[in-house]
């Protein structure tokens, strides 16, 4: 045993600090590198609408550069409109306090995320504050059946050849598609 | 009285993990039997963890690049391996592989303590046979499991960059990207490891106490290897559930 015993003691210490360097260079490579657990963040709220598929922990951007978090999403109680609280890095502290905020999609099928489009007042939103100027989330499925079932009606049968003045040259074939298929 | 059996072998499990825990004092004859058994199934566990875990890094990014190119997603595929590591196939796995490695054998051993008699001895000498025999095994699975883990995952990312980058044409960059974007370091990264080391505790508490309680006959030893195994496996997957049922929401 004793013979053995410094054989064994290097044989875990090198396991021990093997398996140490592997959980650092994951921790490193493999994640968002959010070592914090909220210390160095500003939160502000902002009433929606309507939030489609936002969720907790969806990004929140500025020009595309994701700069915190959506913390925590509940409905006001007496105005039933959702209320987002958005955890903001202290790194972006000089954010106008006339900031909008919207809930957009990245992509078609993409992920929801809270856009921040900087205002040009020159005070500086602070902790708990509120973002009034927002945006509510688009639901495309809405905006397309609207579109087929009441604006594609509407100026169907009159205002063909006003709308697309190209489309009646095709052919009379076209006169009963409607005009987003001309 | 089944469910008073029941009860009671439920009582006595838990007594026995009290015992365990009030076993544990870090006297010096106690780390060096934890470096033993570090070694013995820690070290020794590495290469089975390491091999599995490439081959299912392999086999988690054909599946996704199956499942994500139907929507032209298949840039996506480290997102699917990463999440799918951290949250449930890294510590699920290892703990699997490692109830195979060193379950059996914790349990088998205490089990052969237990039919030659060593475990009466050395309550004769006055030792605590749990805190001898039992504890360290305990502490170094508790240590180990998220370790391997570690190399589980770790091995399981490089044969997925290996299999995503050169033979389906995953862009190396994007790879790294997607994956860093999908992976939180607190909700997934941590929460692996804090399950991996829950599933040790639960895998050597089966073992041990199946071994320490086994019949002291030569069958009762191989019983008691194959009840350490099954029903630690199920445990495993059950507290896999429950737990990530709590954490993640």
């Amino acid at each position: 045993m004793s013979s053995r015993a410094p054989r064994i003691e290097f044989a875990v210490g090198a396991f021990l600090l093997l398996a140490l360097a592997s959980l650092l260079v994951l921790a490193i490579a493999s994640t968002n590198g959010n070592f914090g657990f909220g210390g160095d963040r500003y939160e502000v709220t902002a009433r929606f609408t309507n939030l489609g598929p936002l969720r907790d922990n969806a990004p929140v951007k500025v020009g595309g550069v994701t700069i915190g978090q959506v913390s925590d999403i509940t409905l006001d109680p007496v105005k039933l409109d959702s209320v987002v609280t958005l955890a903001i890095d202290n790194r972006y502290s000089d954010l106008p306090a006339d900031t909008s905020a919207a809930i957009l999609t990245s992509g078609l099928l993409g992920e929801s995320y809270v856009g921040l489009a900087p205002g040009g007042d020159p005070d500086p939103l602070k902790d708990g504050d509120e973002i009034f100027l927002t945006q509510p989330s688009v639901d495309l499925m809405q905006l397309v059946g609207k579109y087929m079932f009441s604006g594609g009606a509407d100026n169907a049968a009159g205002d063909d050849a006003a709308a697309d003045p190209a489309a009646p040259a095709e052919g009379g074939s076209d006169e009963d598609l409607p005009p987003y298929l001309q | 009285m089944p469910f008073v059996a029941a009860t009671r072998s439920v009582g006595r499990a838990g007594l026995f993990t009290l015992s365990v825990l009030r076993a544990s004092k870090p006297t010096a004859d106690f780390l060096r039997e934890l470096v033993r058994e570090i070694y013995k199934i820690g070290a020794r566990s590495l290469p089975i963890i390491a091999v599995g875990g490439a081959f299912v890094g392999l086999s988690v990014t054909l599946l996704g690049y199956r499942a994500l190119d139907t929507y032209g997603a298949a840039n996506q595929v480290s997102a699917m391996l990463g999440l799918g590591l951290y949250r449930e196939l890294g510590p699920v796995l290892t703990a699997l592989l490692f109830i195979g490695r060193a379950g059996s054998s914790i349990a088998a051993e205490l089990g052969l303590m237990r039919a030659t008699d060593q475990i009466t001895a050395l309550g004769l000498m006055a030792i605590d046979p749990v805190g001898k025999a039992v504890a360290p095994r305990f502490w170094a699975a508790v240590l180990c499991v998220p370790l391997l883990t570690a190399f589980f995952c770790s091995l399981a990312i490089s044969a997925s960059y290996f299999e995503a980058v050169h033979v389906i044409g995953v862009e190396s960059g994007v790879f790294w990207q997607v994956l860093k974007d999908s992976v939180d370091f607190g909700k997934d990264f941590a929460m692996a490891f804090a399950k991996a080391a829950v599933f040790g505790a639960v895998a050597a508490l089966v073992a041990a106490y199946v071994g320490f309680h086994a019949e002291p006959t030569i069958e009762g030893t191989s019983v008691a290897t194959t009840k350490a195994v099954v029903n630690a496996s199920l445990l495993v997957l059950m507290f896999n559930f429950v737990m990530s049922a709590l954490l993640f929401r």
